[in-house]
């Protein structure tokens, strides 16, 4: 492995196992800087016994130096989200919920579909294809309760968290307007999954303050916001997609970007 | 996968394992679709979304810091709001004002209060930090809860401070109404390029969002009708989408007027050219008001002003 100039490149796969190779993986992902990976890297690479499966999962790989790029992005997100509340409307344990579970679960659903729709018919001929999901692990993560809303909480801050990291990259007024369309309304759902988890009496933040706990807003008043590369590493290992989503382009990042406010904690 | 795991919680924020066991999806990358490479090789703007409305921009160009000053002006009201109802205001006045309803916040309610609060004191040290000047010099005494501007008479919102079901549905539109202007800030400030204010903002926007949300959930538990969503979500436009409905006797018409126009243009299903209930797909029983549901709406700076301007003595511009 190599670097200079904020650019990487990686020569042997062995160096992708290394800690301080991931760690510069992610800050030049972050900085603009480009990952190159030599013929030799591929040349290595086995079928994976390594528990991660790809049966025809095909791959999207990201240009988020365009607004095009971004709102795949997000189309992508949408997609899992939109994927994982139709599954959970449709599980036996949907059955066992309240009707106030029910009434969000139906409303989620109808949102989130709502939103990859609109985005599939929005980038048109532009729009990445189908996600294939892992159908036992998606059977997995819907079922009971419990673990549905736990997962609905990791899915809706990560939405929030994704926009609120996307927003500064995109270019066109119209679509940064069209994302906070979104965003707020992915903020509403987390909120109110949040508060149906704190009824659960869930411990870890106090009473009556899970909505919006400590664990997510910082104590500059700031929500949770995460850069793509970041944002797809979680998505990733949530298995529950079998496309590799990768970025073939980072973001555009200037000056102004870089000095973004630091990240909540935790 | 383990089924005792969020599927998302536990992971480590830098690449760990996953990146090792990402293998596949590296060599896959490398030979991407060919559709996908014609999209990505797609530059241009998608004929659907260059019909977005741009009424949120039809407002003439602002720099950074007028932004940052309106911001802070939406935000000290609403801190100074939050700590009347608590109880916590430097202004004896506003905390005796609020002393009745206060006595009817429930006990559960109490820390969600403090918590909104916390944010709000968080926004204007983080504003004012950041560029924002508090040049109307606002304190706890300029404002007028009734929202008559301090005439002394009381205006129409005075039943905030004696009713609970009239301050959560206040605190509601409060909360919605940040959202709102917010996000029709968000194109000033794209054009001025500070893309770190941007971020700033937007991460605020969502607290806010949060804030609305769980004051709709509060209010739906105590008896709010079925438009006050649990999903925390706005349902139609207009005055009808505040939900109004429990409280009585109904709000008159000068609360209404502001309901409406809090609400206003939110109960629209167009998308850019998109139509969202004539999408492709979607859940059964999904209609117009699920469509309204699904996307929040901006505000410009004069229709925000117009809303907020009776609770401030001080003119806004």
């Amino acid at each position: 492995m190599s670097e200079g100039d904020g650019n990487i490149v990686v020569s042997r796969a062995e160096d992708l196992w290394r800690v301080a190779t991931r760690r510069n993986f992610l800050k030049v992902l972050g900085l603009g800087g480009t990952i190159v990976l030599m013929p030799s890297v591929f040349a290595a690479c086995d079928d994976g016994t390594d528990g991660v499966t790809n049966p025809g999962g095909g791959s999207a790989a990201l240009n988020l130096s365009n607004d095009i790029g971004i709102l795949n992005y997000a189309f992508a997100l949408e997609q899992l989200e939109a994927a994982f509340y139709t599954a959970v409307v449709a599980s036996a344990a949907f059955g066992g919920m309240t009707a106030e579970q029910k009434e969000v679960m139906m409303d989620l659903r109808a949102h989130e579909v709502a939103h990859r729709e609109f985005l599939r018919a929005a980038l048109g001929s532009a729009a990445i294809g189908d996600l294939a999901l892992n159908s036992a692990n998606v059977a997995t993560a819907v079922s009971s309760t419990a673990i549905i809303l736990k997962n609905a909480e990791a899915f809706e801050d990560l939405g929030v968290s994704a926009y609120n990291g996307a927003g500064k990259y995109i270019q066109d007024a119209n679509y940064l307007l069209l994302a906070g369309k979104i965003v707020s309304v992915e903020a509403r759902h987390a909120a109110a999954i949040r508060d149906l988890r704190e009824g659960l009496s869930l411990a870890g933040t106090p009473a009556g303050t899970r909505f919006a706990g400590d664990d997510v807003v910082n104590p500059q008043g700031l929500d949770v916001k995460t850069e793509p590369a970041g944002v797809l590493t979680r998505v990733g290992a949530t298995q529950l997609v079998t496309t590799a989503i990768s970025i073939a382009t980072p973001p555009t990042v200037t000056a102004a970007t870089a000095d973004a406010p630091p990240p909540p904690t935790p | 996968m383990d089924s005792n795991d969020t599927i998302l919680g536990a992971i480590d924020p830098e690449i760990t394992e996953r990146l090792v066991s990402r293998r596949d999806a590296i060599r896959q990358g490398a030979s991407m679709s060919t559709k996908v490479a014609a999209g990505l090789a797609m530059a241009s703007v998608p004929i659907a979304l260059a019909a977005m409305t741009k009424d949120a921009f039809a407002q003439a160009p602002a720099s950074v810091t007028d932004v940052l000053n309106f911001a802070l002006a939406l935000e000290i009201f609403e801190n100074e709001f939050y700590k009347a109802v608590l109880g916590t205001s430097s202004s004896a006045a506003q905390n005796t004002a609020f002393a009745p309803v206060r006595a009817q916040v429930p006990a559960a309610a109490l820390p969600v209060f403090q918590q909104i609060q916390k944010h709000e004191t968080q926004h204007v040290a983080f504003l004012l930090a950041n560029g924002a000047t508090n040049s109307l010099n606002l304190t706890a005494d300029s404002f007028d809860f009734s929202g008559n501007r301090g005439s002394g008479v009381p205006g129409s919102f005075a039943r905030a401070t004696t009713e609970l079901q009239f301050l959560l549905a206040v605190a509601q539109g409060a909360e919605d109404t940040g959202v709102r202007a917010y996000k029709g800030q968000a194109g000033n400030l794209l054009a001025s390029g500070n893309r770190a204010v941007l971020e700033a903002a937007l991460r605020i926007h969502s607290v806010e969002a949060r804030h609305a949300s769980k004051i709709r959930r509060l209010r739906r538990a105590n008896g709010a009708p079925g438009v006050v969503k649990y999903s925390g979500t706005i349902s139609g436009g207009g005055a009808a989408a505040a939900g109004a409905g429990n409280i009585t006797p109904a709000p008159d018409a000068t609360v209404v007027a502001a309901f409406n126009a809090i609400y206003g243009g939110e109960d629209v299903t167009m998308q850019g050219s998109v139509s969202i209930t004539g999408l492709p797909n979607l859940p059964a029983g999904f209609d117009a008001l699920a469509a309204s549901e699904a996307f929040d709406e901006p505000l410009t700076k004069a229709q925000v002003i117009a809303i907020v301007q009776p609770f401030f003595k001080p003119t806004l511009a």
